[in-house]
């Protein structure tokens, strides 16, 4: 019953370029060279000025950190504050408080909620139901967009709530917070968690019943796993061959290196092998850690396997993640007790560190050296949508002679399709710093 | 109160038949750490110290549904931001439905969804379109921790003085209308 578009084999010659991706974050574009059914060039062009925010944290304190960092991104704010206070925390020495880690799960799942249902319904499910926006969308099918739009808001009141406003959060410092939450105020989002649930395990029921291209692919899939939770703020680097790594350790097996067609650096593995992170890699790689709601919609599915090898259905990864994330939310809100302070003191030393943890869209990596200070020397950051991006391309080079016995226009829509389902997020990509000094 | 100020508050007040002056929302996007993003806020600040009575000023960052959304029946809406596209410091007030399917001019303090579907979508939710103007500036560098461009900076009366005149139009519109319908049914 899934995957009932299969594609003609391949053959002929096909160019397109995208000027200007859209219902996509950020700025990029497409360029697709197929000759004699052989692909030429393959390109997701991330064009969107760099950022500079590795050179912009340097001479700042960690707590300064937090905040710029969450700037890189509108859409995910959190991930950036979690990873780097994490890296900040394991450098430094400092265990938090049962709760304080509660909290910011709590905020993670606002973000993951606000991020996948803006996603599903208003940038992906456009493509899947044959409309060119979320607003041409909402003409014919106004219970899903008011569904998506009813997610997102839960989204950000829980990123309002615990981080202090919705866009760009400010509450999270080393060692907590910058104040404590009474329980009344977490419990006041109770109500709305219930309903949120509700709606995401319809989201679940309408996105697996989607019509997809029959394209499979083994890749090499990354994300973090933890034994004893869905993976978010901690756990190890694994993936799909095997490995089985300490998230400080990152930079051991992957590497980054820049492109002539992109603002943003590109990852790929120590054997030069693309990989690829987020929803569907988390569902193939830590699905036994689902909550049992989530678990028992992945279940009922039956598109595990889908899931993993089918980039398509990326879109009923994230909507199991939507459930995971709702129904988390609800059970730390029903267990939280205040933490005794908001942040545990601390006092700075000389040290190094790195972490990682699962943006919305993948693994993010932060490492940070900081001197006796507390202040940082240097910095790296990597973020998913760059670490996707080879994988994108392999992709795209494998799925492209399967259109072309299409008209261009559905060709086009197809691979447009499909590099949505990636959820790139550009503006996060291009935040590098590459300084090139000419001795004289 | 400047006598600007005044003469388009008795402008209004002295229209026949008037009743209650609508509530305008402006809602500043931007952000004022990130160069020319910063110009809304900036030029906020001086509109806040000689406010026109009927007006409130929120400042949103990103333009999202909800903040339509969340406009009171009956009131209108003024959208400040910054944008690529014109000429920096250059000055455009126009109507919210102005900016659908001009791809010229793209606001740059949202990237979720553009501006003309936020727009759209709250409309569709609410019922009606919402009554209300956009105003925007030519912004040229949008980096964090750097100030507003010069263009920019010499900008700001001049786009605080539009935010008032989008503020006034907005008024009348709904005036005239005799305020913004109850949504229909959903």
């Amino acid at each position: 019953m899934h995957d009932t578009d299969t594609l003609a084999e391949p053959s002929g010659d096909l160019e397109v370029d995208v000027a200007g991706l859209t219902r996509v974050e950020g700025e990029g574009s497409l360029r697709l060279r197929v000759r004699d059914g052989v692909v030429q060039e393959a390109h997701l062009e991330i064009f969107e000025a760099p950022r500079y925010f590795e050179r912009l944290v340097v001479g700042r304190s960690p707590d300064e950190v937090i905040d710029i960092v969450a700037r890189i991104c509108g859409i995910c704010p959190v991930a950036y504050q979690m990873t780097a206070v994490h890296a900040f925390e394991q450098a430094i020495g400092i265990s938090i408080d049962p709760a304080v880690r509660d909290l910011r799960r709590l905020l993670y799942c606002g973000e993951w909620i606000e991020s996948h249902a803006l996603h599903i319904y208003l940038l992906h499910l456009p493509d899947f139901l044959g409309y060119a926006s979320a607003l041409e969308l909402a003409k014919d099918h106004r219970s899903e967009v008011v569904s998506g739009l009813e997610l997102k808001k839960l989204g950000n009141s829980i990123v309002g709530l615990v981080g202090g406003r919705a866009i760009h959060p400010v509450s999270v410092r080393v060692g907590g917070f910058s104040r404590t939450f009474r329980r009344e105020e977490i419990s006041s989002l109770r109500e709305a968690l219930d309903e949120g649930l509700e709606i995401a395990l319809a989201t679940v029921e309408l996105v697996s019943g989607l019509a997809t291209p029959d394209f499979h692919r083994e890749a090499r899939l990354v994300a973090l796993r933890h034994p004893s939770e869905y993976p978010m703020n901690e756990g190890r680097i694994t993936s799909t061959d095997g490995l089985d790594l300490d998230a400080t350790a990152w930079p051991t097996e992957f590497r980054e290196r820049q492109v002539s067609w992109s603002h943003a650096l590109q990852s790929r593995g120590r054997d030069e092998q693309p990989y690829l992170l987020g929803p569907s890699s988390r569902i193939t790689l830590a699905g036994g850690q689902l909550h049992p709601i989530a678990a028992k919609a992945l279940e009922a599915t039956g598109l595990r396997d889908a899931i993993r090898t089918n980039p398509y259905r990326s879109i009923v990864a994230r909507a199991i993640e939507l459930v995971d994330a709702v129904a988390e939310a609800i059970d730390i809100v029903d267990r939280y007790v205040p933490p005794s302070v908001a942040a545990e003191p601390w006092r700075p030393r000389r040290a190094s560190a790195g972490w990682a943890t699962e943006a919305p869209r993948g693994l993010i990596f932060h490492a940070y050296e900081i001197d006796d200070r507390g202040l940082v020397r240097h910095a790296q950051i990597v973020p998913p949508t760059s670490q996707n991006q080879a994988a994108i391309e392999a992709d795209l080079a494998a799925f492209a002679p399967r259109v072309l016995h299409l008209p261009k226009a559905e060709a086009t829509h197809r691979i447009e399709q499909l590099i949505r389902s990636y959820d790139p997020c550009i503006s996060c990509a291009t935040h590098f710093l590459d300084l090139s000094v000419e001795a004289v | 109160m400047t006598m600007t100020a005044e003469l388009e508050r008795e402008t209004i007040a002295n229209r026949p038949n008037h009743g209650p002056t609508p509530s305008v929302d402006v809602l500043v996007c931007g952000s004022i750490d990130r160069g020319d993003d910063g110009a809304p806020f900036a030029a906020s600040e001086l509109l806040e110290a000689d406010r026109p009575a009927n007006a409130r000023i929120r400042r949103i960052g990103q333009v999202d549904v909800d903040d339509l959304l969340s406009i009171p029946r009956g009131a209108g809406v003024v959208i400040v931001d910054a944008a690529t596209g014109i000429e920096p410091g250059a000055i455009l007030e126009l109507p919210l439905r102005g900016l659908l399917g001009d791809e010229s001019v793209r606001p740059r303090s949202s990237h979720s969804l553009a501006m003309p579907e936020v727009i759209g979508l709250a409309d569709m939710l609410r019922g009606r379109p919402l009554v209300g103007r956009i105003v925007v500036i030519g912004a040229r560098r949008f980096t964090l921790g750097r100030p507003l461009t010069r263009r920019v900076s010499a900008a700001l009366p001049s786009l605080s003085r539009a935010m008032r005149v989008a503020i006034g139009h907005v008024t009348e519109a709904l005036l005239e209308q005799g305020g913004d319908p109850p949504r229909r049914n959903r």
